[in-house]
């Protein structure tokens, strides 16, 4: 196990980033915000409803730090064994302080587990929600060159940390807060076509779940707006659009997450027109990573107060296989400030839409106080006062549901690497049917807080993260068998427990999603918005 | 006996007389001549024929429910030969404070007018009419420059004014006595004490199962809520608002709230109640009044700055707007100590057949006046249906929160109630904030002419409501203030300014109100 070493990202290139964080105003730049200062219309969902700059003012750090070079350590660090960490590696709590070299040497990894240490962690996302709660646990700060535990990193990082060249390993007592290959979900492109696999494996299988209805949309596994990549699907894509041509569609580039480069379009010329722009383009050598994906765009989201919403709900997942997944119960609803209409303006104005997003961002309308943020008990408050304590239950029924598909459906692609966990930002749309629509899913939901309110959240949701992913705040062992005690979720609860739900049929699921027998706890659904757990699992 | 005979017969008369001129009656008369043609109404029993009919088709229910409607909005009989300003408030000193109360608000509004040389009401030119019903609904990005106007009046200005109120009639010297009422309001009024209150809110009993308790998470439904439920459903298919106004004493489910409060509230959603409704729209298109502007603001003072309400900003406008406009608000004039204040056509000051009532309905809105509508965004999403609801809910009940009365409900009242049980059963807290200059009326004032909204979380706040409209009563304002009182006095105990007071009071968000009044009322040794 010794010898491991870590990449060492060029201390330069993280501090230059870092440098950058303190230009934008508190808040100002927040994504949440520029989300809420929304835009017309489809600055909602166009832009700023379903894009997340992937941490906002953690954005540009991220950014910048995936632009650092990473070379191979020229010293690597020894790993492991505690021994050149300094860590006191007493067998109780009580023996904290010098050990000798020879009593360091027979320390085993067994003993690291009931050793109170303190972790040493590294993050290159500075933000207080972190920071605050690492020290609240006398964890130490070292610097990603030092010996770590536990490193919260941006997308961009973990890329490079398990990238083919860089070919590190990471030791027992390492925890990162990514999945290596997590964008089988978070990107748009590769999420639409792992849950399109996924479906026609459940349909080969003879899965009563891959049911289809008369016009053969599948009755339980179209949650995903219909998707194309482009301009690979082309042809797919110009069928479907035939199909029903007054629709509405959105361009979203595959990769990036920052809101650009995202349009709608209503008519086949315009995507033609798109298609002859970027090859005539001065950048044509980057057309082929200039992917999209090309959304059916949801034109009848259920408004509240007149407004557009979407949801934003965290899914953490603390491995893969066995799948098991939880979901927190403070989630909130992203409201736009400005008023939808269903537009059928020319793809110029929607343009000038788009722009607006931009300027918008920081728009007056942006209110401090509450952000634009509704919490979720709010929804269910208003949704069963307004239209049924059942119709409410199963739409929560199903947006939990169509989250353990979601993840279903990259399980077998992950790389389920024993010291990831991930907390996810889900992005939901409600249409006014009261059908939960996926629209992305995001690695690095922003931690900028917005609000006083937002801050407790946020604060509370690493909290509680890093109670289920980082046991009793000890030195973590990797190997562990990842299943915490119940009074340590928090405000999170058991969305999904693959080996719990072992034994139970898919008949038995299927039953439960058309409602029929909602099981024991599904009953206790309360008013004060308690999230139901369905017994689907 | 003979008394109540003759109170009897006097409210039956006013009812009938009242109900002459409403639309449910030219219904039943059209109903009546149409079930002629059935073949079960026989000429020689017409009458029980008609009233058998009448009962099997529903309509007696209907006729049940304007009734009850009317008792419970009107007034109890006074003498038949006390005048009509006892029917709006039978003290003169009150009817007095509220009169040169009222004109300080006249003056205060005449000079922001002035001052701005802003008209109180002008015709809005084509344009602006095509303007603002194209925004209709999206007044709230809106954006007129407001920061020369100022809320007429806040709730603490208010309070100024009660605690100045004085009975001339009332020997209340300088010198202590055990007479001395060591609170701020100086008025004796019959308040309820605590085994009166018991008595009123039986309901609200510990042995009596309570939604907002007896529904949350470790008490297994079958228990109480499963069955309250199923009652509810059966008390909203028999569409009877008596039996719905007992029921929702115990609360009422999320899922049939918002139908339960229209039954005991009687409104009924018509298609001529829409079409009122967008007639005041019209109203609101055609003219511009001062009002709106206040509206407007208090608006985005309050509700747009709401984590719970932020999002029905435009209803708020379409409700209030509307509202303004509204002269059926009028005649709730004639059981609220209040009068709505006159304006004159220019010109014609002073002379009576010039004047109007301004605004249309008579209220002039104040700081925080919005929050009356905001929870109730949660029920209705449809704007009509919310207005009626509102308007009904106004004349009931939260005029009576900023008028100077003695009524039992009215805030003058409340107040007393409210530092009276604080004073009985809290006395060293209540010693603790006088001595040290945190008056506990000064910090919860607002909690009460709020009707706590904007104060609670909203699931909490709708609980609380139901008791309203369960008792067709306020006084439960009182009692929940109290209780907050007495649930943090242990910290209240510790603070030695008024500004640390208010802190440990600022966020009643998390507060559980039914198990706070359960405990207080039934409880608490006494």
């Amino acid at each position: 196990m010794d010898g491991l070493a870590f990449p060492r990202i060029q201390a330069l290139g993280i501090a230059a980033a870092r440098g950058k964080e303190p230009k934008g105003a508190p808040g100002k730049s927040d994504s949440g915000s520029s989300r809420s200062a929304g835009g017309r219309v489809l600055g909602c969902q166009g832009a700023a409803l379903e894009v997340e700059c992937s941490a906002g003012r953690g954005g540009v750090v991220c950014l910048a730090a995936g632009c650092v070079l990473l070379r191979a350590p020229e010293r690597g660090w020894r790993r492991g064994g505690g021994a050149a960490r300094g860590i006191p590696a007493g067998r109780s709590s009580e023996s904290l302080g010098a050990v000798s070299p020879q009593e360091e040497a027979t320390i085993k990894q067994s003993d690291i587990r009931i050793m109170a240490g303190k972790v040493k962690w590294v993050t290159d996302i500075e933000k207080s929600v972190l920071i605050n709660n690492f020290e609240k646990r006398g964890w130490v700060q070292v610097t990603e060159n030092e010996d770590w535990n536990f490193y919260w990193m941006s997308v961009q990082t973990i890329r490079n940390v398990f990238s083919v060249e860089a070919g590190y390993r990471l030791s027992d007592d390492q925890i990162v807060n990514h999945f290596p290959n997590h964008y089988e979900l978070t990107r748009k492109d590769l999420m639409v076509k792992n849950i399109k696999r996924y479906r026609k494996e459940l349909e080969k299988e003879g899965s009563p779940l891959a049911e289809k209805d008369e016009n053969g949309k599948y009755l339980y596994l179209d949650f995903v707006p219909v998707t194309y990549m482009l301009p690979a699907d082309y042809n797919l894509f110009v069928e479907e659009f035939r199909k029903s041509p007054s629709s509405t569609w959105i361009m979203k580039p595959c990769g990036k997450a920052q809101g650009k480069g995202i349009f709608l379009i209503n008519k086949l010329s315009q995507i033609k027109k798109w298609s002859r722009d970027s090859k005539t383009s001065s950048f044509v050598s980057q057309s082929n990573k200039e992917a999209y994906v090309i959304s059916l765009y949801i034109n009848n989201p259920l408004l509240i107060g007149g407004r557009k919403f979407d949801l934003r709900l965290y899914v953490l997942v603390s491995t893969y296989r066995p799948l098991r997944c939880y979901m927190y119960k403070l989630g909130f609803c992203r409201f736009c400030t400005v008023k939808y209409t269903p537009s059928t303006s020319e793809l110029d104005n929607m343009f000038v839409h788009l722009t607006n997003v931009a300027i918008q961002k920081h728009g007056e309308d942006y209110n401090h106080i509450h952000g634009g943020k509704w919490t979720v008990s709010n929804l269910r408050l208003y949704l069963e006062s307004t239209r049924g304590k059942e119709v409410t239950s199963k739409l929560f029924d199903e947006i939990h549901w169509i989250i353990v598909q979601s993840l279903k459906a990259v399980a077998p692609v992950m790389n389920n690497d024993k010291h990831c966990f991930e907390c996810y930002g889900y992005d939901i749309i409600i249409d006014d049917k009261l059908k939960p629509w996926l629209i992305e899913v995001n690695a690095s939901p922003s931690l900028t807080s917005s609000t006083a309110n937002d801050r407790i959240l946020k604060y509370n949701l690493i909290n509680d993260t890093l109670n289920i992913a980082v046991p009793n705040g000890e030195i973590p062992d990797c190997k562990w068998n990842k299943s915490p005690p119940k009074e340590v979720l928090g405000n999170y609860e058991i969305l999904y427990d693959e080996e719990l739900a072992q034994g139970d049929g898919a008949d038995r699921e299927l039953r439960s999603r058309q409602g029929q027998s909602l099981g024991p706890r599904a009953g206790r659904s309360r008013d004060s918005g308690r999230a139901v757990l369905t017994t689907w699992k | 006996m003979l008394q109540e005979e003759s109170d009897l017969s006097l409210i039956i008369a006013q009812i009938v007389q009242k109900l002459k001129g409403s639309n449910l009656y030219s219904q039943l008369e059209r109903q009546a001549w149409a079930s002629l043609q059935r073949p079960e109404i026989k000429l020689e029993s017409l009458k029980e024929d008609i009233k058998e009919f009448f009962k099997i088709s529903g309509w007696e229910k209907k006729l049940q429910n304007a009734v009850y409607s009317e008792l419970s909005v009107f007034p109890l009989p006074s003498h038949p030969a006390a005048p009509p300003e006892h029917l709006k408030e039978p003290l003169v000193y009150m009817r007095k404070a509220q009169g040169s109360w009222e004109k300080r608000i006249l003056k205060s509004l005449n000079s922001m007018c002035t001052e701005l040389s802003i008209p109180l009401a002008r015709k809005r030119p084509a344009g602006e009419q095509k303007e603002l019903l194209n925004k209709w609904n999206e007044m709230g990005t809106d954006e007129p420059d407001l920061s020369l106007f100022r809320p007429v009046y806040a709730p603490k200005d208010f309070l100024e004014v009660l605690i100045n109120l004085r009975n001339p009639n009332y020997e209340n010297g300088d010198s202590l006595s055990f007479r001395t009422h060591l609170g701020l309001i100086q008025v004796p009024l019959k308040v309820k004490d605590i085994p009166e209150l018991k008595e009123c809110f039986v309901e609200l009993g510990l042995n009596i199962g309570q939604l907002g308790i007896d529904d949350s998470t470790q008490v297994p439904p079958e228990l109480f809520e499963n069955e309250h439920v199923r009652i509810g459903q059966k008390v909203l298919a028999e569409q009877d608002s008596a039996a719905a106004q007992q029921y929702i004493r115990q609360g009422s489910p999320t899922a049939l709230r918002a139908e339960l409060w229209a039954l005991i509230l009687n409104i009924s959603s018509q298609p001529e109640d829409v079409l009122y409704y967008e007639q005041l729209k019209t109203n609101v298109i055609q003219h511009d009044l001062l009002v709106d502007s206040l509206i407007y603001k208090d608006v985005k003072l309050t509700a747009s700055n709401d984590d719970y309400y932020f999002v029905f900003e435009d209803y708020l406008y379409q409700v209030l707007l509307c509202f303004s406009r509204d002269t059926s608000v009028l005649s709730h004039f004639a059981f609220n100590s209040a009068s709505p204040p006159k304006s004159y056509i220019r010109g014609k000051l002073g002379l009576e057949e010039y004047a109007v009532f301004y605004p249309p309905n008579g209220v002039i809105p104040f700081h925080g006046f919005s929050m009356y509508v905001a929870p109730l965004c949660f029920l209705y999403h449809e704007p009509s249906k919310l207005y009626q609801i509102f308007r009904e809910m106004y004349v009931r009940f939260f005029f009576r929160l900023h008028s100077i009365s003695s009524h039992p409900s009215g805030i003058v009242s409340l107040c007393l109630l409210f530092e009276t049980l604080l004073q009985t059963y809290l006395p060293q807290l209540f010693y603790h904030l006088r001595e040290i200059g945190a008056q506990p009326l000064r910090i919860s004032f607002k909690w009460m002419v709020r009707a706590f909204s904007g104060y609670l979380a909203t699931d909490q706040l709708l609980l609380l409501w139901d008791r309203i409209l369960g008792y067709n009563s306020l006084e439960i304002l009182a009692v929940l203030a109290a209780a907050v009182f007495a649930f943090r006095a242990v910290n209240l105990m510790e603070v030695t300014s008024l500004a640390a007071a208010e802190a440990v009071l600022a966020d009643l968000s998390t507060l559980k109100v039914m198990p706070l009044l359960q405990i207080f009322l039934f409880a608490t040794v006494t």
